[in-house]
């Protein structure tokens, strides 16, 4: 494998012509995400010498004929007149003045149907606007296609048409025809991404081996949440030469933000302002990150910025929600996400972050409802289960709050954040045997907050199940203390206190003393006032009991 | 619009928006009103058509002008001539003169003349664009059925054919309006409570349901109809999905209706738990549906909302019940609370489910009747038919535990016999509920009691009709059903075809299936086994106070104790029970004790009492007993009177013979009825033993004859014909 990649990437020199040459085919075309994918990765390799620079396709006796329709056409299109350059490109022969002829009537659909959702003649038949071209498109790309006329951007086309009318399966296969059709156009490895739902469906298709497949797998594990597979490809990656890429790396940053490597993510998202410095994408991701650490003036800094170089962005009202969120101020927080969800209606992280804007704000129902948004846009969003959850645990509903975390518990079975909500509930309930099972498991599952054992262990101590409770007291201490950092609820002291009266209820003087000392390191005032007294009694009684205890020695 | 800070789909309030099929019904609408000399049937025809049109999903042109026809031929011309008419694009841009109609025939304050005008207010509303799509949607309606209105090249017919079909039924099943949709959901819901084989199969219902949430995904009450739907398949999983869902929405929703928007809001949080706390309750999850109700009650609490309060606590109770505890008190404190809070339906609801338990604790019958008469008045005072209905079955099934069958005949008829109450919707009256399966339950063992065999299986077929197996009410039936086959199994001494029966049962009720086991057990002669399952049922009855079966599984041990001839070790048992029947008023049950009194006392050498005992019951019995129950009673009778006999006088004893030929063959007609051969056998046999003292030689002959028929064609059991009743 390693071989036949260096051999792959070997040649970067090939892979940068390849890059020119789709920029210039994906520009004729009109496909701009593809171009700016493509230009963006052929930026990041060395600029070529003059002599290697490819030359211009040649042209047939075909696209000599259509040259001049193509020209007007292409410049109506690109002036989104699409209705119009279609009408000028409809006798052309050449394939890429059909498929020019061919997406313009897709996007005049398009354009239409966002028109029309604005004055639909009724609410209910908002879902039933859609774009009326598509069949047309289907009929006519379904011939060519079976007549062997369809080149890779056609292909391409049909597939998003295919999509468009949820015809999936058919899409997918198209899509893969496409990839084998023109391998280096990447919004075709795109449009299947979004198509495969798990690996299996992954591991079955047949894909043509290219470097941009690499591209592709690596896009995929991160969009399957295999993140650890996702990175080890993004770093053989940058090892074969695309070490400047910003897109490697803004996947590599997003990638550790899924797994909650915050320092990591935080490095990667600085670097990648710093060689981008006007870049939106992503952004929001990067403001999440400030966020979860609380980074003010980080988070207010790169809201300035953002609404500096466009304010009507999603990314950028995402970025201004968190920046107020974290400010405490959730009124605009809510506002600047709701914002962001007019420019997007389908912006899943807008709903879920509005919900949490509602919670703080106390505005329990407005909350249930834009967490519901957010589960209508994605069923799979564990983020909205959950929030639905803590809403009705602030409700005090604890039962009814069960069924929206187990649903959250589904999604991440290995998210102890899940597993620990679930416990609470339970110990609300009084179900606890059920409660120290989902400890439990939280903690075998690596616990993020490290609040399981602790729970566990004192709900071992109310049932009066003292071993278990030392048990677990011991393993949360040495876990506390192996993982270095302090964190702020940490209660050893608690934990010491404890295990100090176990070791002395148990006659284990030395031990108990050893933990008491410890336990009046913590400048906790209650604690450590009780952690004295018993100090002085460990220190004392040894002897008292020993004197009582020796006539029995004796015998 | 925003309500709460969240963004509504619905931006303009619009329950309805002019289609091309409104049109259409306008367009007849116009027709009906201007076409003054039409048939009166006709007329009235097309009046009935009107309502469900207007209500109902859109249909194609085609379907429209085809149901029109059927009605009224001469106004298909009519109407599509108006409706092509409409097609004129001019006429179409300066307001469409369909949609004015101020004629006097149709009243603008009245139902079509507020549709008329909330077509107008919607074309009215409509923007330049939005009139043009009209337009253009219309052209379309017209040119997809009838080419021949316009001359248009069809240039999209073309495309139709080629596509494929999945996307041809998707067009067919248009979009619902929010009045349409709303309609629809009422009819479903309706039916599902009152005829469910009426409403949609399940799994149609369900594609509708998602069909009208794809299209309006706020529609909140569509998921509470799935809720039910899914409950129907007993699917835990989208039933509680469902409900979770329809809540959420309501939450908002909820909170708009109410002045107070926050109380509304809190309101329906109570009710969301309780209506999981119910789920989990039907889902027969006792422990869940605990903590839910616990949950409802803390947070009804909280607010001081005594009506939710008092719903938890008729839940509770009800929750109890099930489980199998004593909810006496519970339930009289929640029928108090409710009567304070005025709250008429769950006071009486109380009150029957005390009646119940009073009757199974053998509290006096008068108290119980009185209590039912009480709270009926209040019902039809107050229409409340539902609880008329379980009134009526309560009765039935107090009466026939009291053993009158006559009563209960009586009262079961009453309730199937009675108009509902509530009105009628959708030509369907309610009788779907558990109160109709009982009474029809019911019914069915009175007249298998009597033999009547036919009648029974059309009840059951009409049972099985009405509550088709996997609904809510259907185990009542089959436990009926299979009650019903075992007894007539027993009867006729085919033990092989009662013991499936048994484990049938014991899968539906498992104190019943025990009992039937005893008896299979104790009639195949295997004592030991039947007597250690007896004596765990009379722990099971002791634990769970259950009289009725009590005594029932002391009669079982008697007759276990005759069969080892330990006639007097039964006499305490038996007396034990006679008590235990008259102190609970189970007058059938008495009787049937006081012949097994009867029968010990006759097998123990005193039947001058034994015969004193049966001459009295015998009247109670013949009244209300079963067929099998008057043929024993008489047979008993009978032997009474010979052992009589045998030590009378002389000229005595020929009168007392006669007498006990006479009464053996009244008790014969039962059995023959009953075609219940062994029985049959045994009194042949003593008529020809007595025709032979008496010397009727032919008769004798005869009878033996016929004993002797029966002996070969029955195995012959083990029990002589002395020892048992």
């Amino acid at each position: 494998m390693a071989a036949t990649r260096s051999s792959e990437f070997g040649d970067l020199v090939q892979i940068k012509k390849q890059l020119i040459s789709i920029t210039a085919q994906c520009k004729e075309r009109g496909l701009v995400h593809s171009v700016k994918w493509a230009s963006e990765l052929a930026f990041s390799l060395d600029p070529l010498p003059l002599n290697e620079i490819p030359p211009a396709p040649e042209l047939t006796e075909e696209d000599a004929r259509d040259l001049d329709a193509l020209c007007l056409a292409k410049s109506y299109f690109d002036l989104k007149e699409y209705d119009r350059a279609a009408y000028f490109l409809r006798g052309c022969r050449s394939q890429k003045a059909y498929f020019l002829y061919m997406y313009s009537r897709y996007l005049s659909g398009e354009k239409k149907k966002d028109d029309e959702t604005v004055d639909s003649l009724g609410p209910l038949e908002k879902g039933q606007v859609r774009n009326e071209a598509l069949r047309e498109l289907r009929v006519e790309l379904s011939k060519k296609h079976s007549a062997g006329e369809l080149d890779g951007f056609a292909l391409y086309l049909y597939g998003v048409v295919l999509r468009k009318l949820d015809l999936l399966k058919e899409a997918v296969e198209i899509f893969v025809a496409a990839t084998h059709a023109l391998p280096l156009h990447w919004g075709s490895w795109l449009e299947l991404c979004n198509l495969i739902t798990n690996i299996e469906m992954l591991k079955s298709l047949s894909l043509p081996e290219c470097w941009v497949r690499d591209f592709f797998m690596a896009h995929m594990f991160t969009e399957l949440q295999m993140i650890k597979e996702a990175l080890q490809k993004y770093q053989s990656l940058m090892e074969a030469g695309f070490a400047k890429s910003t897109y490697i790396i803004s996947q590599i940053a997003v990638a550790y933000h899924n797994i909650r490597d915050i320092d990591q993510a935080l490095y990667l998202f600085n670097e990648l302002r710093e060689q981008d410095p006007f870049r939106i994408e992503n952004m929001d991701t990067f403001s999440n990150l400030l966020y979860v650490r609380s980074m003010k003036p980080e988070l207010s800094y790169l809201a300035h910025n953002l609404v500096e170089i466009d304010k009507y962005r999603v990314e950028t009202c995402c970025v201004i929600g968190n920046y107020y969120s974290l400010r405490s101020q959730h009124e605009k927080a809510a506002l600047y996400f709701q914002r962001a969800l007019k420019l997007n209606p389908r912006c899943l992280g807008a709903w879920t972050l509005m919900g949490h804007e509602y919670m703080e704000m106390k505005n329990t129902s407005a909350a249930i409802q834009a967490y519901r948004h957010a589960i209508e846009v994605n069923k799979r969003d564990y983020r909205a289960w959950y929030g639905l959850g803590q809403t009705y645990e602030i409700l005090k509903m604890p039962f009814y709050s069960l069924y929206y975390y187990r649903k959250a518990h589904q999604l991440r079975p290995n998210d102890s954040r899940m597993l620990v909500a679930l416990g609470e509930c339970y110990e609300k309930l009084s179900q606890q045997v059920e409660a120290k099972k989902c400890y439990w498991r939280a903690y075998s599952v690596g616990d993020v907050e490290r609040m399981a054992l602790l729970k566990l262990a004192k709900l071992h101590e109310q049932l009066n199940e003292f071993d278990d409770a030392a048990q677990c007291y011991i393993i949360y201490i040495q876990d506390i203390f192996s993982c270095g950092e302090q964190l702020e609820h940490a209660e050893v002291s608690t934990a010491l206190r404890y295990l100090g009266q176990y070791y002395f209820k148990n006659k284990l003087y030395d031990e108990a003393s050893l933990c008491a000392q410890r336990c009046c390191d913590y400048n906790d005032v209650s604690s450590s006032s009780a952690a004295h007294s018993q100090l002085r009694d460990a220190n004392l009684s040894p002897f008292g009991k020993m004197l009582i205890l020796s006539p029995k020695q004796v015998m | 619009m925003m309500t709460n800070g969240v963004v509504h789909a619905n931006i303009f309030g619009i329950k309805d928006w002019v289609t091309p099929y409104k049109i259409a019904v306008l367009a007849l609408l116009h027709e009906m009103s201007t076409t003054k000399p039409m048939a009166l049937l006709d007329r009235r025809r097309l009046n009935k058509l009107i309502l469900p049109l207007q209500q109902g999903p859109d249909l194609t042109l085609e379907q429209f002008l085809k149901i029109v026809e059927e009605c009224c031929l001469r106004m298909v011309n009519a109407v599509k001539h108006r409706y092509a008419s409409s097609l004129n694009k001019e006429l179409f841009f300066k307001k469409n003169f369909i949609l004015k109609t101020p004629e006097p025939l149709i009243t603008f304050s009245l139902f079509l003349g507020l549709f008329m005008r909330q077509m107008l207010l919607a074309y009215n509303k409509l923007s330049f664009s939005q009139v043009y799509k009209l337009y253009k949607s219309l052209q379309q309606y017209c040119h997809r059925v009838q080419p021949e209105l316009s001359a248009l090249p069809t240039e999209d017919m073309e495309l139709t054919s080629n596509e494929d079909p999945s996307a041809e039924s998707d067009e067919s099943q248009g979009p619902l309006s929010q009045k349409q949709a709303e309609y629809f959901l009422a009819r479903q819901a309706y039916l599902l409570k009152n005829d469910e084989n009426k409403a949609m199969s399940p799994a149609k219902l369900q594609d509708e349901l998602n069909n009208i949430l794809k299209f309006n995904p706020d529609f909140a009450e569509a998921h509470y109809l799935s809720y039910l739907n899914s409950i129907r398949v007993q699917d835990i999983y989208i039933s509680t999905h469902s409900l979770l869902h329809y809540f959420d929405r309501l939450i908002l929703s909820g909170g708009e209706g109410k002045s107070n928007g926050d109380e509304g809001y809190g309101r329906s949080l109570r009710y969301a738990v309780l209506n999981l706390a119910t789920l989990h309750c039907r889902f027969g999850h006792y422990q869940q549906a605990d903590l839910a109700l616990q949950e409802a009650i803390r947070i009804a609490q909280e607010a001081n909302d005594h009506v939710c309060l008092q719903h938890c606590l008729s839940w509770l109770y009800t929750l109890e019940q099930m489980k199998g505890s004593d909810s006496v008190v519970l339930t009289e404190d929640s029928v108090k609370i409710a009567a304070h809070f005025c709250l008429p339906y769950l006071a009486s609801l109380g009150i029957q489910s005390l009646v119940q338990q009073g009757a199974k604790q053998g509290m006096p019958a008068n108290k119980l009747l009185d209590a039912l008469r009480g709270t009926d008045i209040m019902h039809w005072k107050q229409s409340l038919s539902e609880l008329i209905e379980i009134s009526l079955a309560q009765t039935t099934s107090i009466w026939r535990m009291y053993g009158k069958s006559t009563m209960a005949r009586q009262q079961a008829q009453l309730l199937l016999n009675m108009n509902s109450l509530e009105p009628v919707n959708f030509s369907v009256q309610q009788n779907n509920t558990e109160a109709f399966a009982v009474a029809l339950c019911h019914l069915a063992e009175l007249h298998a009691e009597q033999g009547l065999y036919a009648v029974v299986s059309d009840i059951m077929k009409h049972l099985k009709q009405q509550f088709p197996p996997h609904t809510q009410h259907a185990k009542l039936w089959m436990l009926c059903d299979l009650k019903i086959q075992f007894e007539k199994a027993m009867n006729d001494g085919k033990y092989h075809l009662a013991e499936p029966h048994v484990t049938a049962i014991s899968a539906l009720n498992s104190t019943e299936g025990l009992y039937r086991k005893a008896q299979l057990l104790k009639a195949l002669n295997q004592t030991t086994e039947a007597s250690q399952i007896l004596q765990q049922l009379q722990q099971q009855c002791e634990k769970s106070k259950d009289i009725e079966m009590t005594i029932r599984v002391m009669l079982a041990s008697a007759e276990l104790h005759w069969d080892s001839s330990g006639f007097a070790t039964a006499l305490p048992l038996l007396l034990q029970a006679l008590a235990l029947s008259r102190q609970h008023n189970l007058q059938s049950l008495t009787s049937e004790t006081l012949l097994h009194l009867a029968f010990t006392q006759l097998m123990l050498g005193i039947p001058e009492q034994a015969l004193v005992l049966v001459q009295d019951v015998l009247e109670s019995v013949l009244a209300h007993g079963s067929l099998i129950d008057k043929g024993r009673a008489l047979l008993l009778a009978a032997r009474c009177q010979m052992a009589l006999a045998g030590a009378a006088a002389q000229e005595h004893r020929l009168t007392a013979l006669e007498q006990a030929v006479h009464t053996l063959d009244e008790a014969a007609v039962y059995f023959s009825q009953l075609d219940c051969k062994e029985r049959m056998r045994d009194i042949h046999y003593l008529q020809a033993r007595l025709h032979h003292t008496l010397g009727n030689i032919s008769q004798r002959n005869k009878c033996s004859m016929l004993f002797r028929l029966l002996d070969q064609e029955l195995p012959s059991s083990g029990m002589t014909v002395v020892s048992h009743l």
